[in-house]
């Protein structure tokens, strides 16, 4: 008697703790595979619990009137990240160091996630986080806000209107001449087949040159540089090496400044670049080549109304010792 | 007849000897693997330690590797916070429920609250990580809506509190059914009513073996860091409240590693030689408490 009580019990704890825990991941929509999709900010498909009282197909209007307060949750990544090198320059949340070096001075008390994956998870959970991720990856369970009224949209970035995007550079040396293996290995990335891997990694791509052609050159190709670009390298590698056997590609990994010393060196056949390639580094002796360009999202949560922004706002609400530190001081 | 038995004594005395280099091999790669992780970090952290400095390096209350400024004051305070959280948390219930699935439990229901207890030390801690951001942060947000999100200290003690539960448990439960039982019957004879005798003879009796399963619980606590990245917010700061962010040891490690270059990297190695050092004083306490109770 008292062994059935005690299951009935359990079973009962056990649906509890289910049914707690099933809204939170179901509210997930699928992962949109198109970006494009994403320009719209509107929580449409957003059934959470927390606005019964809407219906699913309301549009953004209705949630505007009522202005997001309260302390802003800053979510940024680690020390270190690509992803945030380029927003930490691109929105300019720097300092002068003693060297007259200007260094990243992102918050020192806003929350690190060191993925793209648990920022959006930690934008999802909280309404007033703000986060930012490669534009690539966006999918519909965050809201990415307008920049100076520009949608966050690849289309956006390749005309040039949405200027939170940089470019992903290949430098070579200009110095010396470029091995036949490593001209044949830049050919396949800026051809149809090179530009189609960088399309299904939603990079944005600026065009491709045709089809690829085979050259008889062998050999081994040395590529080394920014961690950004080091993930996508490795899948165009992968296709590479299926269509063309004679050539072997070597990618190590450090950071940006290490593939241009390295190429100016001649250590490299191919440095990797995610970010503008400065002048007095084209001085020492490089070509520059962009193979695409890497946008970035600043994200909000889908019940945040605010949907635009400035880059002066943006830069005071991540600078450490910025004036803005509650949505309602945003404008 | 006389052959044959010389034959098996000769292969009992082969297998023998090959069984004990098998043996040997084993015990020999479990030490050489300690002494080899001994060897790497402190040979990549001590120079870096030394080239920031011992006392800005420990000291240091800014980490911002970006503009060169390594000191890990905020991050060793992180872990002392967090394991004490832990400690408030987990110490309390899971001593309590060691009480009471030793002797209190009914047969029936401890079949089932033991495999439970087994289960929840055997749960990835990326998924406790998951289900702290996605339950306990909105959680304790709610209850905290000033607050710009729910992920820090408090969520991060609370998380730390459930994970070393089942250490807890399964050492303090052996602890407490290892005590004599006539010291529990001596305590009734006397004139004492059973939850008298269980918690003011028996358990005192347990006490080194509970005290022992609390360190092994911290040592747990403090080199814990997947389920801690996702709730604790990780801003390199020192802690001024529950709902401060924090960030332990282990995260600094963890977060930073991945693109980490040069004396960075070496940063980072010199945070788990401190780390290192801390989870040695655990061990050793450890085993001053056994060695205390032969």
């Amino acid at each position: 008697m008292r062994k059935l009580l005690t299951s009935i019990l359990l079973i009962l704890a056990l649906t509890l703790t289910f049914a707690a825990c099933d809204p939170a991941p179901a509210n997930d929509p699928p992962a949109a595979n198109n970006p494009t999709t994403n320009d719209t900010p509107a929580p449409s498909n957003n059934t959470t619990n927390e606005t019964p009282a809407t219906p699913a197909e309301t549009p953004v209007t209705p949630a505007e009137t009522t202005p997001i307060t309260g302390a802003i949750n800053v979510i940024s990544r680690e020390d270190g990240s690509g992803t945030r090198g380029a927003f930490v320059e691109l929105f300019d949340v720097r300092i002068e160091n003693a060297e007259g070096r200007k260094v990243d001075d992102i918050r020192q008390d806003s929350d690190i996630q060191n993925s793209t994956g648990q920022v959006l998870t930690a934008v999802q959970g909280n309404k007033q986080a703000i986060g930012y991720i490669s534009l690539g990856s966006l999918d519909n369970t965050v809201k990415a806000l307008k920049i100076e009224g520009v949608d966050a949209t690849p289309e956006n970035v390749l005309n040039g209107t949405y200027s939170i995007a940089r470019p992903f550079n290949i430098v070579t040396n200009s110095n010396s001449v470029l091995s036949e293996a490593a001209q044949d290995f830049m050919n396949f990335i800026m051809s149809d087949e090179g530009q189609a891997i960088i399309k299904a990694e939603k990079y944005i791509s600026q065009g491709s040159t045709g089809a690829y052609t085979m050259s008889s050159a062998s050999g081994t190709v040395k590529v080394e540089g920014s961690s950004s670009i080091s993930p996508l390298m490795e899948k165009i590698k992968e296709a590479y090496e299926a269509i063309n056997s004679n050539i072997k590609i070597e990618i190590q990994t450090n950071d940006s400044g290490r593939g241009v010393t390295a190429t100016v060196e001649g250590s490299c056949d191919i440095g990797m670049v995610s970010r503008e390639v400065r002048a007095e580094e084209v001085e020492q002796g490089l070509d520059v080549t962009a193979i695409c360009i890497d946008g970035i999202a600043v994200i909000v949560n889908v019940d945040n109304p605010l949907s635009d922004v400035t880059k002066a706002d943006i830069k005071e609400i991540y600078q450490d010792g910025g004036s803005i530190t509650r949505w309602e001081e945003i404008g | 007849m006389y052959n044959t038995n010389e034959t098996t004594l000769k292969i009992r005395a082969l297998r023998e000897a090959a069984m004990k280099i098998l043996f040997t091999i084993a015990a020999c790669v479990s030490i050489l693997a300690v002494l080899l992780i001994c060897v790497f970090i402190f040979a990549n952290g001590i120079p870096a330690i030394a080239e920031i400095g011992v006392t800005k390096f420990l000291f240091g209350r800014t980490w911002k590797p970006n503009a060169d400024i390594y000191g890990i004051f905020p991050m060793i305070i992180g872990s002392l916070y967090a394991t004490a959280g832990a400690i408030v948390v987990g110490v309390p219930i899971g001593i309590l429920m060691a009480i009471f699935m030793a002797r209190f439990c009914p047969k029936s229901i401890y079949k089932i609250i033991k495999p439970f207890v087994e289960l929840l030390a055997g749960i990835p801690s990326v998924v406790y990580g998951f289900l702290g951001i996605r339950i306990l942060v909105p959680l304790i947000h709610s209850f905290f809506p000033e607050e710009k999100s729910g992920s820090g200290l408090l969520a991060a003690s609370i998380m730390l509190g459930i994970m070393i539960l089942p250490t807890i448990i399964n050492v303090s439960e052996s602890a407490i059914r290892a005590v004599p039982e006539n010291y529990y019957e001596g305590s009734l004879a006397l004139g004492a009513t059973h939850e008298r005798s269980v918690f003011f003879t028996v358990v005192p009796a347990a006490r080194s073996g509970i005290l022992a399963s609390v360190i092994l619980g911290v040592g747990r606590a403090i080199g814990e860091t997947m389920a801690v990245i996702w709730v604790a917010g990780n801003a390199p700061i020192v802690p001024k409240g529950l709902m401060s962010s924090v960030r332990t040891m282990t995260s600094n490690v963890v977060l930073e590693m991945g693109y980490a270059t040069g004396l960075h990297r070496d940063a980072l190695i010199g945070t788990a030689v401190v780390l290192f050092v801390f989870i040695l004083i655990i061990n050793l306490c450890f085993s001053a408490i056994k060695r205390g109770t032969k």
